[in-house]
């Protein structure tokens, strides 16, 4: 039982990135029609203002990851101003090699902008270092300080998205948009404005996301592309037809995940643990094969 | 590869059937066409021997011919080649002319050719170098002549004839042997060929007939006249009911039209009948090819095709990017015999079957008026010459049954009409029978056999264009309750149909 | 000269047969003659970078590195160009490539012919799954499908053996073939790959793809399976992306399936991707210009120059904005650049001739 907790709170941290990430995708792919590959090194171009931040400057995490958050949203919303709404006529496959482009732009720009040198290895803080330990059922159970904030966080942002979606004029017009773009700007809905924001969101998220993910792993500008994979199947595990659908496939995936490494304890196969991502990825693309719309998604009839 | 597909895939008997009937008709064809075949093989090998002894003979030819007949040809040949490109000088020097001629009138001319005069001087002056230069040419060509007359002279010409006629008696008789040799080999070769051909043959006769006696238990039979027999059909979408209980028959030979209003559901018709759409229920036979009985529900979508039932479609389906005869090479994709393995070696046999099929496209398309865009890209051409491609795409599939959706839409008043006479001719010709959904009731009513009318997925009429004018449940379905004064004004209130009916109710 | 000569005097009259200029101009026009010049302009390219006669010795390495990307690309211009259907798994069926040519041959000390076998073999298996998916799910969802394949593939890799190298192996007992000379084994390979390529497009499947990427109906109607074609051109894609890894191993020697940038990464799929659709995805030479832009250039041309030598992630960026620039404004690629200028050149050409000669020329 202790173990079992222990793998579940262990797992937090990757279920608050993943969720952040996929609606920050979803976001995108509802309003822009594209899966946004430069997703993550936008989020990662928000990670390395923070680092350079706390690095170089000595300023406090607390402070420096909104103004990695606050850079991201801007280059999001560069992205989307600049170049996106201008191809917006070009082909779906047109618009993933776009982002795809922006993928290696920024990959380049990275070190530039920040003068980092290959071999250097940036050092990232969590929120918090406490770690909080109690007793259930005989076993000792151990969650960390950063987990709860990170899930707090993330608890807060998902919530109050879900609420301006639902309720908000905002909302109204990302989910006539999601619809159909064209008919959105006839009734005059500022499509422009709508993708725009989508796009702040999305880049605030994902430096979110990125900011997270920092704290446990060393920091390169390619470090999100897992998670951004994740994000992806999530996105058609959880059906990008709603916008909650995605969010639970995003908590499903990294507890799956999981959850196989501790079977894998429990029966005491360690060959199972490295097999345990292909195992989760090869029940996903089951699940797909069997249910193409995803888990949440509607049947739409087809039209000769 | 493609082979292991088909053989993984489809394992319906009825396919089966059709599959094995059309390997037998190739294998058949083959046997036809060795003969043949044969003749052409054995006159390129001569020709490319002809050649290759030619050559072998070239030096002694040459020793033993009239030197000055042969100079003559090689410098008139010369000369010709100079002469073209002299032309060229001609028109520069005419060209130049003019542009003097011009730019004086307009009051813009140079210094140098400000009067008539000095630009004529200019053109004869020029005219003359280009005259001289002629001469120049046929004075080097006497020095060349003279050169090699001179440097024959002295030889031998009686030796050199004798020389020649024995090295060409030689020859002749290597030659004979040559062709004898490969007659015998290829003799053996042909028999080993015929016999493999007949032995498939009967291999495939007797496949065929185990097909048929395994699929005849489970076939129902048609009377000889009908083409098609819909009974029944019945097409749900959830709980919209699109097609209900519909029946007709089509006759051999006749066009038939289906009408309705806007959102009838005729091509949803045809879409069951194409296998488009799984019919919820009802029953679709057809008289194929080969004259059986085919039960439709049997086939997959891309299997109808071979059964002999072609279609167009309402908007224009073409491939933009390939020209308009590979676009009706597209519709005899199953008439290819080679395989993938083939076609990537690129074997010369694509290209001759190929060159068969592409003589049955101009056919057809010299048929329908457009040979000329046979090359052109299908891309920017205009739309009733693609709806032509189109219905010629149809034909190249080599139907019984043709089925046209909406054929008149989108073209003008002189489009229709000639469409109205293609259609009929298509019939008349083709010898097929033309089955067809279109709002333009004038075209209609003009070409239709029979028709059958349909409204919310049921019928309301079956017959002749005067009957079904006639009928009281269709004039309400177009016009409302009031009565018609005519095709004429049907055709014109056709757009409103719609909206009279949402009106109504 | 003995065409007059016989015409006098001749044995037979042979006047029907083309004569030799005829012949000539028609193997020139051959598409498969600029293939084979171009196979004979690389194996020499390689001969000189090898004894560092002219061309500086890491062009050899490099060629043959793009060489063998293009190959991969060449297959999904097939796939997206003529299918219309899109994938995102490149880079994992590479290694399948990639692992059997170590396993075979290193490992096993087999022949390299084996090699070829089993990642042809376990290609179609991959090929024909994916074909399938795609039966089922279509566009952007299929591609992100096709991504999770490629990666469950790296996850494989990554548990099966991490880090594998090939130094040199024999082939056919001839020749003694290691990183330095794979060109010509690769030079050889891909000109194999350009000539069955180009007959499968031209020939009836070619059509019946093309058909099938334009309206789906149309082609079914047409009696054209979407199965067997989806499945045949996933096949192809990934039996040729599993060849180019292959020759990417032989070429590189070594691979390492953690690497965030390496072969079986989401970047190989994409930059694959982007070749295709920087250089035209219908025409097979705009697909090796741009598989050269992607991996060629800066290993060849821009390592000339100090600077990109200095600051090698100005490439990345440069090539990042290429890739948005043909995108947004040369949706046909570098393939319609070139026709339109050709266009351009010949207008111009007849417009010189109208000035000299007037016109009607």
């Amino acid at each position: 039982m202790a173990f079992f907790l222990n793998t579940i709170f262990g797992s937090l941290v990757s279920i608050c990135i993943t969720v952040l990430v996929t609606l920050a995708i979803t976001l995108i792919f509802k309003t822009s029609y594209t899966t946004n590959f430069a997703q993550g090194v936008i989020s990662a171009f928000g990670a390395f203002m923070a680092a350079t931040l706390i690095n170089k400057a000595g300023v406090s995490i607390w402070l420096s990851v909104p103004v990695g958050i606050l850079l991201a949203t801007a280059v999001a919303v560069f992205i989307d101003m600049v170049i996106f709404r201008r191809g917006r006529y070009v082909n779906a496959i047109g618009k993933q090699i776009i982002t795809m482009g922006l993928m290696s732009i920024i990959i380049g720009a990275i070190p530039l902008v920040f003068s980092i040198t290959k071999l250097e290895r940036i050092e990232f803080p969590t929120f918090l270092s406490d770690v909080y330990t109690f007793n259930i059922g005989g076993g000792e159970v151990a969650i960390t300080a950063n987990a709860i904030v990170c899930v707090a966080i993330t608890a807060v942002i998902v919530t109050a998205i879900f609420v301006l979606l639902k309720y908000s004029k905002w909302g109204l017009s990302v989910r006539a948009t999601a619809s159909n773009e064209f008919v959105a700007g006839m009734m005059g809905i500022n499509t422009h404005i709508v993708t725009a924001i989508s796009w702040g969101l999305a880049g605030a998220l994902g430096a979110l996301a990125a900011c997270m993910y920092a704290g446990q792993t060393p920091l390169t500008s390619t470090f999100m592309t897992d998670y951004q994979v994740n994000a992806f199947l999530a996105g058609i595990l959880g059906g990008f037809g709603s916008f909650y659908g995605p969010i639970i496939a995003a908590v499903i995936i990294p507890l799956a995940n999981n959850l196989m490494m501790w079977i894998g304890g429990v029966a005491n196969a360690p060959d199972l643990t490295t097999w345990t991502r292909v195992i989760v990825y090869g029940l996903i693309l089951v699940v797909i094969f069997f249910k193409p719309n995803g888990l949440f998604g509607k049947r739409t009839a087809k039209k000769v | 590869m493609a082979k292991m597909f088909d053989k993984i895939f489809s394992r319906n008997k009825e396919v089966a059937v059709t599959k094995t009937r059309q390997k037998l008709m190739w294998y058949k064809g083959d046997l036809d066409r060795l003969d043949d075949e044969e003749n052409t093989r054995k006159a390129g090998f001569v020709t490319r021997l002809q050649v290759r002894s030619n050559g072998k003979i070239k030096n002694a030819a040459f020793a033993a011919c009239d030197k000055e007949r042969y100079i003559d040809d090689v410098n008139t040949e010369k000369l010709k080649k100079f002469d073209i490109k002299l032309y060229m000088s001609y028109r520069a020097v005419n060209h130049a002319t003019y542009k003097r001629l011009f730019a004086l009138k307009a009051g813009k001319a140079k210094e140098k050719y400000n009067t008539e005069d000095s630009i004529w001087a200019a053109h004869f002056a020029a005219l003359d170098e280009v005259k001289k230069k002629r001469a120049d040419y046929i004075a080097k060509l006497d020095g060349v002549k003279k050169a090699f007359l001179d440097k024959y002279a002295a030889t031998d010409k009686a030796a050199a004839e004798s020389a020649y006629d024995a090295q060409k008696l030689a020859l002749t008789a290597e030659h004979d042997a040559k062709i004898a040799e490969y007659d015998k080999k290829r003799a053996a070769w042909k028999e080993k060929r015929k016999k493999s051909l007949e032995e498939k043959i009967e291999k495939y006769t007797a496949k065929l007939d185990g097909l048929l006696q395994e699929v005849s238990a489970d076939r129902a039979t048609l009377p000889d006249d009908t083409v098609l027999s819909v009974s029944g059909l019945k097409m749900y979408f959830g709980g919209l009911k699109a097609v209900d209980d519909l029946t007709f028959d089509v006759k051999k030979g006749e066009i038939f039209g289906l009408i309705g209003p806007n959102g009838a559901g005729k091509t949803t018709v045809f879409n069951c009948i194409t296998r488009f759409y799984n019919a919820t229920g009802g029953d679709m036979l057809f008289c194929n090819k080969a004259g059986e009985t085919v039960d439709l529900r049997r086939f997959k979508v891309h299997d109808v095709i071979l059964q002999g039932i072609s279609r167009t479609f309402q908007n224009v389906e073409l491939v933009r990017e390939i020209s308009v005869i590979e676009n009706l090479l597209v519709a005899s994709t199953r008439e290819i015999r080679s395989n993938l393995a083939v076609q990537a070696l690129g074997l010369p046999v694509v290209k001759r079957e190929e060159d068969i099929l592409k003589a049955r496209a101009m056919k057809i398309l010299d048929f329908m008026g457009i040979a000329t865009y046979a090359n052109w890209l299908a891309m920017g051409l205009p739309y009733g010459i693609l709806k032509k491609i189109e219905i010629a795409r149809a034909l190249m599939a080599d139907a019984t049954l043709i089925i046209l959706d909406e054929p008149a839409a989108g073209l003008n008043d002189s489009e229709t009409a000639e469409l109205s006479l293609l259609i009929k001719r298509i019939r008349d010709e083709f010898g097929v029978t033309i089955l067809l959904v279109e709002h333009d009731m004038k075209l209609v009513m003009s070409i239709c056999d029979r028709i059958c009318a349909i409204s919310f997925g049921r019928m309301l009429g079956i017959g002749t264009p005067a009957e079904i004018q006639a009928n009281k449940a269709v004039q309400e379905a177009y016009l409302g309750v009031d009565d018609a004064s005519g095709a004429e004004s049907e055709a014109d209130e056709k757009t409103d149909g719609a909206e009279e009916e949402g009106e109504k109710k | 000269m003995n065409y007059f000569l016989l015409k006098q005097k001749g044995l037979f009259d042979t006047s029907q047969t083309p004569p030799r200029s005829q012949k000539v101009r028609r193997i020139l026009t051959n598409p498969m003659f600029g293939f084979i010049l171009f196979g004979v302009i690389m194996i020499v390219v390689g001969f000189l970078a090898k004894n560092k006669i002219v061309i500086p010795y890491s062009w050899g390495s490099a060629l043959s590195l793009t060489l063998s990307y293009a190959i991969a690309s060449v297959g999904f211009c097939l796939l997206m160009g003529y299918s219309g259907l899109a994938s995102l798994g490149t880079g994992g069926f590479i290694g399948i490539g990639t692992y059997s040519a170590y396993y075979v041959m290193n490992a096993w000390g087999l022949p390299f012919i084996l090699a070829l076998a089993l990642c042809v073999t376990v290609a179609i298996i991959c090929g024909m799954i994916v074909g399938f998916i795609s039966l089922r799910i279509e566009g952007i969802y299929l591609a992100i499908l096709t991504l999770g394949l490629s990666e469950i593939l790296r996850f494989v890799f990554q548990a099966v053996k991490d880090s594998i190298s090939l130094s040199s192996f024999n082939l056919f007992g001839v020749i003694q073939i290691s990183r330095t000379n794979a060109i010509y084994l690769v030079a050889v390979m891909f000109v194999i790959i350009m000539i069955i390529t180009n007959n499968i497009i031209n020939s009836p499947t070619g059509r019946a793809m093309l058909a099938m990427k334009n309206s789906t109906a149309a082609a079914q109607a047409m009696g054209i399976s979407l199965m067997k074609y989806r499945l045949l051109a996933f096949v192809i894609c990934t039996v040729y992306a599993a060849l180019a890894g292959t020759l990417l191993m032989i070429s590189v020697g070594y691979a390492k399936a953690t690497d965030a940038m390496g072969f079986y990464a989401m970047i190989t799929s994409l930059n694959i991707l982007a070749a295709v659709v920087i250089g035209g995805a219908k025409s097979i030479w705009g697909t090796l210009v741009g598989t050269f832009i992607m991996y060629g250039l800066q290993r060849t041309l821009l390592n000339q120059v100090q600077f990109f030598i200095d600051n090698p992630v100005v490439i990345t960026f440069i090539s990042g904005i290429l890739v948005v620039l043909v995108v947004m404004f040369y949706p046909g690629g570098l393939a319609q650049l070139a026709k339109e200028l050709v266009g351009k050149i010949k207008k111009l050409i007849s417009k010189i001739k109208a000035a000299k000669y007037g016109k009607d020329v």
